[in-house]
């Protein structure tokens, strides 16, 4: 497809500036209209669940500890190598006993492959960002500081434990089969593979309803 | 060598006044678009010569990828071009499923070229705010950012991350859309249009931008090809070469849409190529919306992310654990030895991604071709003699990035 344009003024747009004139009328109306910019520290834009910020292990509401089992998976996926996690084994059962995990969040490159590979939803990264501070020192969090960013993230939201859901926790649109145990959570009929959005006649609306 | 002083001084003074004068623009220059190095070699205004030096921003992802699974490497695309990640991620993929001989669901590419539209219109945003600064537009700068505000909201809704997005993996998208995010891109792009006719009104037929743009950094089609310019900067000479277009992917064989060419190859027809292109762009994104298919988002033969290569520690998983997990994990039937080149048309060119692999699960060689890089290369035929102030209207038109460029 050939553009066309035609940028030859007439002599009346050229004498009267006409083009500059019509600019300057939409500047104009805008001075009118309501600002779309932000005061951002006074008001902050809401978050959409999901958000890859600060990282936290999540407190299991039973036994007030991480849920993490040491499987090592978020250490092998993550691209950036800024999980350690040291275990020890128990002979008898050969279970694993989680003994560290350190996350060094300057390394993060917050891709959330962690919490997405996690096989127990041990692993998350919160909706909290504003966390900047002078020394390196915090930003190397080690599972006590882990946990007690989830304690903080829970209390800055006012939300229970048991409530709090991320796309990453039971990624959407995935059949549940696909999924470990420890991922099938409840999610809304939205993020399950049969409650699929779909567009019909200018609205989003779920395949199933779209069918029948 | 002279004798005494005075002869130095004689000598010298006297070369002074045929030798051009040569002038560094950049690092630094806050109208290099980042990290570019410009030599000029000036007589008056006129420049004689330009020399583009590359590489303050090298961090090495090619060599990076050589020792990280293909999954690995997916976020480290972001970085390529900060401004339109979604495109390099999807790119990315495809070249790794490709490689792998993997089959996208028709879902999953319909996302894709949705996400990879978008990504085209934040980055013609960004280049038209951007580049209408450098020439002295100041109010376009603050309009497309309002725009581009509302893309960068919707891509936080459907992947966590407003800038390095990591959307896609391999064999799919990472993430299925919601309702509301389509509910809300549907109306950004019935509103877009008259937005697009903001801008145009600011600047399409201003006399200062006419003069700072008809006429300047002109390259024929010919030369365009041969300098190897890919993207609206080839477009704009008259050349109708759209990789969406020739080499089809994702939904774009189900997608009606048209290829705008300019003519004279001036920077004002590549401007008037990529406002063209934010239309296109536009119906693209509301006709996938439209045809928008339900089905599953990954292939049922993709890696898991976890992928296991040869040097790495296979991990076992416990008994505590799921089936499917293990499943997946011991699953190294993809990797296949091989080369593979494929491209896909990003806002700045034919961004391509060449792949040689010896069956270990990670590249024996990555290699980029970025059009930014090429397009550099272009700049000492762009810039011969114009005058230093078109200088930053040429790097403007051919719109790099020192991202991609240096990867």
């Amino acid at each position: 497809m050939k553009i066309k344009y035609d940028t030859k003024k007439r002599l009346v747009e050229q004498i009267f500036l006409l083009e500059i004139l019509k600019g300057l009328k939409l500047t104009l109306k805008r001075l009118f209209s309501k600002p779309v910019t932000v005061q951002y520290p006074k008001e902050k834009k809401p978050l959409f669940p999901g958000f890859r910020g600060r990282h936290a292990l999540i407190r299991d509401p039973k036994t007030k500890a991480a849920k993490c089992v040491a499987c090592m998976r978020c250490a092998t996926v993550c691209p950036s190598r800024c999980i350690r996690i040291r275990f020890s084994k128990d002979d008898e059962t050969g279970a694993r006993k989680l003994e560290s995990y350190e996350i060094d969040a300057l390394r993060c490159i917050f891709c959330g492959y962690c919490e997405e590979v996690c096989p127990v939803n041990a692993v998350v990264l919160t909706e909290e960002y504003e966390y900047s501070d002078y020394t390196r020192d915090p930003f190397h969090f080690d599972m006590e500081r882990l946990l007690k960013n989830w304690d903080d993230f829970l209390e800055k939201k006012k939300m229970e434990p048991e409530k709090y859901l991320n796309p990453y926790l039971r990624p959407r649109g995935l059949p549940v089969g696909e999924l470990p145990v420890g991922k099938r959570v409840e999610v809304p009929e939205e993020w399950t593979m049969e409650g699929q959005v779909i567009w019909k006649d200018g609205k989003a609306v779920s395949a199933k309803e779209a069918d029948c | 060598m002279p004798e005494n002083k005075t002869d130095l001084k004689e000598t010298t003074r006297e070369e002074m006044a045929y030798e051009p004068y040569t002038i560094a623009m950049g690092p630094q220059h806050p109208a290099t678009h980042g990290v570019l190095k410009l030599d000029l070699e000036l007589d008056g205004e006129t420049i004689l010569d330009c020399k583009p030096t590359v590489g303050f921003l090298h961090r090495g992802v090619e060599k990076l990828a050589e020792n990280m699974s293909y999954a690995q490497t997916l976020p480290l695309t972001d970085r390529l071009d900060y401004i339109a990640s979604m495109a390099n991620n999807v790119a990315y993929s495809i070249a790794v499923e490709k490689l792998l001989g993997i089959e996208v669901p028709l879902r999953a590419k319909y996302i894709r070229t949705i996400v990879m539209e978008m990504a085209r219109l934040t980055g013609h945003l960004l280049w038209l705010a951007t580049h209408a600064l450098d020439i002295g537009a100041m109010t376009v700068f603050l309009y497309c950012f309002r725009e581009r505000e509302n893309l960068l909201d919707m891509f936080e809704e459907i992947c966590g991350a407003r800038l390095t997005t990591s959307y896609t993996c391999i064999g799919g998208v990472r993430q299925d859309v919601t309702g509301h995010f389509l509910e809300s891109l549907y109306s950004f792009t019935e509103d877009f249009p008259s937005k697009i006719a903001e801008y145009e009104t600011l600047i399409d037929k201003n006399r200062i931008w006419l003069k700072r743009t008809q006429g300047v950094g002109v390259v024929s089609a010919e030369d365009a090809v041969s300098l190897g310019l890919t993207g609206p900067t080839l477009r704009g000479s008259g050349v109708e070469y759209d990789v969406r277009k020739h080499m089809p992917y994702d939904a774009y064989p189900y997608v009606d849409f048209e290829v705008p060419v300019g003519s004279k190859g001036d920077v004002y027809d590549r401007y008037r190529c990529r406002m063209e292109e934010m239309h296109q762009s536009n119906s693209i994104i509301r006709q996938c919306i439209e045809a928008l298919p339900k089905g599953p988002i990954r292939a049922p033969d993709a890696p898991d992310l976890v992928m296991p290569y040869a040097r790495q520690k296979r991990v076992v998983a416990d008994a505590t654990f799921a089936s499917g997990v293990i499943k997946l994990m011991e699953d190294t039937e993809h990797f296949i030895e091989g080369d593979v080149y494929v491209s896909a048309e990003v806002p700045k060119g034919e961004l391509g991604f060449y792949f040689v692999s010896d069956g270990r699960g990670v590249p024996y060689r990555m290699h980029i071709r970025s059009p930014s890089y090429i397009h550099i290369g272009a700049l000492p035929f762009l810039c011969k003699g114009q005058m230093v102030a078109d200088v930053i209207a040429i790097i403007g038109s051919v719109d790099v990035v020192l991202g991609e460029c240096d990867r």
